[in-house]
């Protein structure tokens, strides 16, 4: 036990994104003790510093060759964490410049709102490199609870109030779930790590006991990636919460749990795809189909925009049936696309929304709504911020050449692959949804450029760190779009994790 | 592979908008007189590079991809910057330019309303990146990007500047061809992962594709990714039952967006199946045929006969447009090299007869303010010029010989009468019967226009306007297209000099027939309607 | 667990992990004998004098009826900050144990550091607590 002890050796170089993230939370929370009222915008500053100083450690990082992996192997540093980490703390950077006139303006707290904020995104990195079903939970855990106070913080707002309740109780649910179906994975093959269980887990037959085990797991997940039937939370959490936490976790922390589905499934499932492959490719189904049906119902941007993100959650969850669809036939060469597939599919997908989001708080600033009819007539006052939803929702759509053509084409092209009725089927499923898609999105589009505006609208003024984000956000759609191979890292990672 | 300048001239062709666009974004929205400039000036270097693609183009080899250039682009799904032009894209490239000009120079004065030139002409020239893209793409995701740039330009000029129905004419344009493009995506998929190329790799190099065969797709496998792409192809042209967009979207949309929309967006369709469809999956096409050119007739007799129903002459003209793109389809369904060559001839024939005739809407609008036939009358009389020109286009749609109507049109049917080997004889000449019957609804439907807008005399209510005739930007506009009309109809061979090569090939490497060569060349000449109307062309 | 699906002596073992509750039995038994026992005694030794008052249910001194029983929200402030600084103790004892010199085999000056940057984390906390004036009732 006292032996156990024993100065570990730890590579501190390999954790340093993650300290370059703890040293900043810390900071905040000093700072905004030590600064007078007035000043507390400043800790926007040290956190979005933070964040980009924890991103030049990933880069450093991303050009050691060299793999680590840590806590024995419980915890890698590999290419594919790299990479999403990176992705996190851009998506993070970008919630961070979208946020700052938002809370600045607003009554809130400030330095509490970047401490969450951050804390939930060290969760995200240690999410990235888990590889054990302890630090997958911890992880997931760190996630989501400063998300819960986050999405609460409209301290004044029954409908925030409401949200924080839902998405709490919720996620404690779906947390229990998911740990209980761990339990059982451990007390059947007596192991945490992934890839340990995935030895254990091929060997053993099909039981019932492991059926249960890998379903709960799944539902837990389902639940945290607000999958249909499990996404009636989502709506009224992201209509509730103040906008940019809405993007925050519409994006970041949906990724989160993406990645965290990533990980046990290909790392720790791949030998029984045939228990569960079933169970994605009905939530997968039912997400894209459903989120969409009520999607365009919609009256109100950010539900619209929550409904949507079901419905992509939805074209997310097809690259993950799809690898199952294979795993069961034993046709390994899927494996690369669909994980390809996922990882493309978030980086997009964080980009568009993230994009939308900014411009929908930029307009709101002015209109002080939420009612897509606000967006009326835009075009005619604000061509530029038209322009810009518009390059973003027709991403979302899957409209060249925007990014999000790419992403629904890798998802296609995972589906196609594996191939069989399933393969067929839930491409044809996933093709006619995107056409349902197009039409909502494009609602918007028609109140923004073909509707008159009301006769005293203004113009829309979009501050600097805005006018960064969409910046940022526009030149990686545009660019991922017209050129998709910016991404070429990408294929490095799943070649080499996948042979 | 191309070098120097030449490897250059057709990314430059596709991407001067792109520059023109950007400098049009950076003048502000007041200066309308340098934005329309600078969009003239872009589209006519487009046209300038187009020309020389035209000049320098190896007319002894039309078969050939020439100004060929292939770079990595999407190394992760093995897809490649790959363009090139042949006898079948080299016409359709020069048009798309050509048009868009004429667009711009008809626009200067005609602005629908809410006028915003710069949002109007920015559109354009993204539309015109589409369109020439989609000619010289030999690379499938290439083909699909361009094929999808179309798409927002046009959902928006026909929804900023349309009629008063245009919220729904737009979006039904927008979701039916994204739902056939959707379709078309998941068939080049299935494509992809079926074939491989030389190098044992999967690929989607249109080239490659060809070569590889069907690979070892089986058949019933290539009926359903044929459909796909043909669904995909379908919605575009559009085919009979797939059509129902393509009268709301003309009808609404101001007139250079008709005019766009009928000379070069529906030929992206029909581009379609002669450059990807056909010969990547020739046994499903084969199979297909029947079931094509059926529908390609129904569409030919319903779209006539939707126009004998219209009060609007707009309308009118976009269901002959229904009813022209049958002709062409039809051609396709032949499956042999002088069907096809008709209907590229009849894809451009229609691009230059139909978006004359859309001007001249246009302009009756302008001046009308009105386009229901029944109010109109007498054009003759109040704008002579103007009416004889809708004259010439009626008679040049109708398929009047020594206009060029007359051989995108008579040729595909003739060659319906002796389609590829392995196709139903009666079927097909049964086929030729219809289409046949289907010039004389034409000749009736057009006719009937004329008279009711051009003949007779001025309604009451314009009795006392003062109606402007053709004036110098219309003529500089129209001028071009009239001769073109003209010219392509008298000389026809220098079109199918153009595509004759390109297609044969093709059509060799596809339906290679099954008549020994010796035999097929003791065949008296005359009796192959294919060669008499070749000889007669050149 | 492991050892109960896939070994071929599964039906002897099976017996073996089944007689392992015997024990869980016995005790259960012996538990509610002394129960029994002790409450019975008392029920022949005690005096009986019943009082209203001692049928009240008693709640930590305040009164169970009347209106919902809301605590105050400053109880769990206390109470999350217990948990903090408990668990934090969870972490610290193990440190001091190995504290020793890394020549002796300890964790040596890593050891101290790690521990300090630890503690300053948790102070860190304490002083927002603090400052954000949560160690106070009013």
């Amino acid at each position: 036990m006292i032996a156990a002890l024993a100065n570990p050796h730890v590579d501190f170089l390999a954790l340093s994104p993650e300290i370059a993230l703890t040293a900043t939370i810390v900071l905040v929370l000093v700072a905004d003790l030590i600064l007078p009222e007035r000043s507390t915008w400043q800790t926007s500053r040290i956190a979005s510093l933070g964040t980009l100083v924890s991103l030049a450690f990933v880069a450093v990082l991303e050009n050691h060759s060299a793999i680590h992996g840590l806590f024995g192997g419980a915890y890698a540093v590999d290419r594919y964490a790299l990479a999403l980490k990176g992705f996190f703390l851009v998506a993070t950077y970008v919630t961070i410049l979208i946020s700052v006139d938002y809370i600045g303006e607003g009554d809130y707290y400030e330095g509490e709102f970047y401490f969450l904020l951050l804390c939930s995104v060290l969760g995200m990195t240690v999410m990235a490199s888990a590889r054990d079903l302890i630090s997958l939970f911890v992880a997931l855990e760190t996630i989501s609870i400063p998300t819960y106070v986050l999405a609460g913080f409209r301290k004044h707002d029954r409908r925030s109030n409401e949200a924080a309740i839902k998405y709490y109780l919720i996620g404690a649910i779906s947390s229990a779930v998911m740990l209980y179906g761990m339990s059982m994975i451990f007390g059947l093959t007596g192991e945490t790590k992934l890839s340990a269980i995935a030895l254990k887990v091929s060997a053993l037959p099909d039981s019932k006991v492991l059926a249960v085990a890998i379903f709960l797991s799944l539902l837990g997940f389902a639940f945290k990636v607000s999958a249909v039937p499990f996404h009636w939370w989502a709506p009224d959490t992201y209509e509730g919460a103040p906008t940019p936490v809405t993007a925050f976790l519409s994006v970041a922390s949906k990724a989160g749990g993406f990645v965290a589905m990533l990980n046990i499934i290909f790392f720790g499932f791949g030998g029984k795809a045939g228990m569960w492959w079933l169970v994605i490719w009905v939530l997968a189904g039912l997400s894209m189909t459903l989120g969409n049906l009520t999607a365009l119902k919609q009256t109100n941007i950010v539900r619209m925009l929550a409904y949507s993100s079901v419905a992509q959650g939805g074209f997310m969850l097809v690259p993950f049936a799809a690898y199952g669809i294979a795993q069961s036939h034993h046709q390994t060469d899927v494996a690369r696309s669909a994980f390809q597939s996922v990882i493309v599919y978030l980086l997009v997908y964080g980009a568009m929304n993230l994009g939308a989001f900014a411009c929908i708080i930029a307009v709101a600033r002015r209109t002080k709504s939420g009612e897509i009819t606000s967006f009326s007539g835009l075009f005619q006052h604000s061509p530029v911020i038209t322009v810009l939803m518009s390059i973003f929702l027709a991403s979302l759509a899957g409209i060249p050449p925007f990014a999000g053509w790419f992403a629904k084409f890798t998802m296609f092209r995972a589906a196609i692959n594996a191939g069989g009725w399933a393969g067929v089927t839930i491409a044809i499923v996933a093709g006619v949804n995107s056409v349902i898609a197009a039409f909502y999105y494009l609602n918007v589009v028609r109140n923004m450029w073909f509707r008159p505006a009301a006769d005293d609208a203004q113009p829309v003024q979009i501050p600097g760190a805005l006018r960064a984000a969409l910046v940022v956000c526009t030149g990686l759609v545009v660019a991922v779009g017209v050129y998709p191979s910016i991404f070429g890292d990408i294929a490095d990672v799943a070649t080499k994790t996948f042979g | 592979m191309a070098h120097g300048f030449d490897a250059w001239i057709l990314t430059l062709t596709t991407f001067t908008p792109i520059v023109g666009l950007a400098l049009v974004l950076l003048i502000p929205k007041v200066e309308e007189e340098l934005i329309k400039l600078v969009t003239l000036l872009t589209t006519l270097v487009t046209l300038g590079f187009s020309l020389y693609v035209l000049k320098n183009f190896d007319f002894d080899h039309t078969a050939k991809l020439q100004f060929e250039v292939k770079k990595t682009w999407i190394e992760v799904i093995n897809s490649n910057y790959h363009i090139g032009v042949d006898g079948i894209s080299l016409p359709m490239l020069v048009l798309s330019a050509f048009i868009t000009v004429l667009c711009v120079i008809y626009s200067w004065n005609h602005f629908p309303e809410p006028h915003n030139v710069k949002a109007f002409l920015a559109l354009i020239l993204l539309l015109e990146v589409g369109m020439n893209g989609t000619f010289i793409a030999q690379d499938l995701i290439l083909f699909f990007i361009f094929f999808e740039i179309v798409l927002l330009p046009m959902y928006f000029m026909i929804g900023v500047w349309g009629g008063p129905n245009r919220e729904y004419a737009s979006i039904k344009f927008f979701l039916f061809t994204l739902f056939g493009s959707a379709l078309m995506l998941l068939s080049f998929l299935a494509i992809f992962f079926k074939v491989k190329n030389g190098q044992g790799l999967h690929t989607f190099d249109i080239p490659e594709l060809i070569a590889a065969g069907k690979g070892g797709i089986t058949h019933g496998v290539q009926l359903i990714i044929f459909g796909g792409m043909f669904i995909g192809f379908a919605i575009k042209v559009p085919m009979f039952p797939f059509h129902t967009w393509l009268p709301d979207a003309h009808t609404e949309a101001p007139t250079v967006g008709s005019v766009l929309l009928a000379a070069i967006l529906l030929k992206l369709g029909t581009y379609g199946f002669i450059r990807i469809a056909l010969p990547i999956l020739p046994e499903a096409a084969k199979s297909w045929a029947p079931w094509i050119g059926l529908l390609a007739v129904i569409g030919i007799i319903y779209g006539a006969l939707g126009c004998l129903a219209q009060t609007d002459m707009k309308r009118l003209i976009a269901f002959s447009s229904v009813s022209h793109m049958g002709y062409v389809m039809l051609g396709i369904a032949s499956l042999t090299s002088f069907g096809i060559n008709a209907a590229v001839f009849g894809m451009v024939a229609h691009g230059l007869i139909t978006g004359m005739l859309f001007f001249i809407a246009g302009s009756v609008q302008h001046t009308f303010h009105t386009r229901e036939m029944s109010r109109l009358g007498g054009l003759l009389t109040q704008a002579p010029k103007m009416g004889w020109i809708l004259g010439f286009c009626a008679m040049a749609s109708l398929g009047l010989p020594g206009l060029a109507g007359f051989w995108g049109e008579f040729p595909a049917i003739l060659s319906v009468f002796k389609p590829a080997d392995g196709l139903s004889l009666p079927v097909f000449r049964t086929y030729m019967v219809i289409a046949a019957i289907g010039t004389v609804l034409a000749a009736g439907y057009l006719l009937w226009m004329l008279q009711k807008v051009a003949f007779g005399t001025p309604k009451d209510e314009w009795k006392d306007t003062h109606v402007h005739d053709v004036g110098p930007q219309e003529w500089m506009a129209w001028l071009p297209l009239l001769l073109l009309i003209v010219v392509l109809g008298v000389v026809p061979g220098l079109m199918f000099k153009t595509t004759d090569g390109a297609v044969k090939q093709m059509v060799d490497k596809a339906f290679p027939t099954k008549v020994e060569k010796g035999v097929a060349e003791k065949q008296p000449e005359a009796k192959s309607p294919a060669i008499y109307v070749k000889h007669l062309g050149r | 667990m492991i050892a109960l699906l896939s070994d071929q002596h599964a039906s002897s073992e099976l017996t073996e992990y089944y007689r392992q509750y015997l024990s869980v039995g016995v005790f259960v038994l012996a538990s509610l004998v002394m129960v029994g026992a002790m409450l019975g005694v008392g029920y022949f030794l005690r005096p009986t004098r019943p009082q209203d008052q001692k049928y009240i249910t008693y709640e930590s001194g305040s009164d169970p009826f009347g209106t919902f029983g809301q605590q105050n929200v400053r109880y769990y402030v206390y109470a999350l900050m217990f948990v903090i600084f408990d668990v934090e103790a969870v972490f610290v004892f193990p440190w001091a144990l190995n504290a020793d010199g890394a020549s002796h085999g300890g964790l040596g000056w890593f050891g101290f550091i790690e521990i300090f940057v630890f503690v300053a984390i948790l102070v860190a906390g304490l002083a927002y607590l603090w400052r954000k004036r949560l160690l106070k009732w009013a």
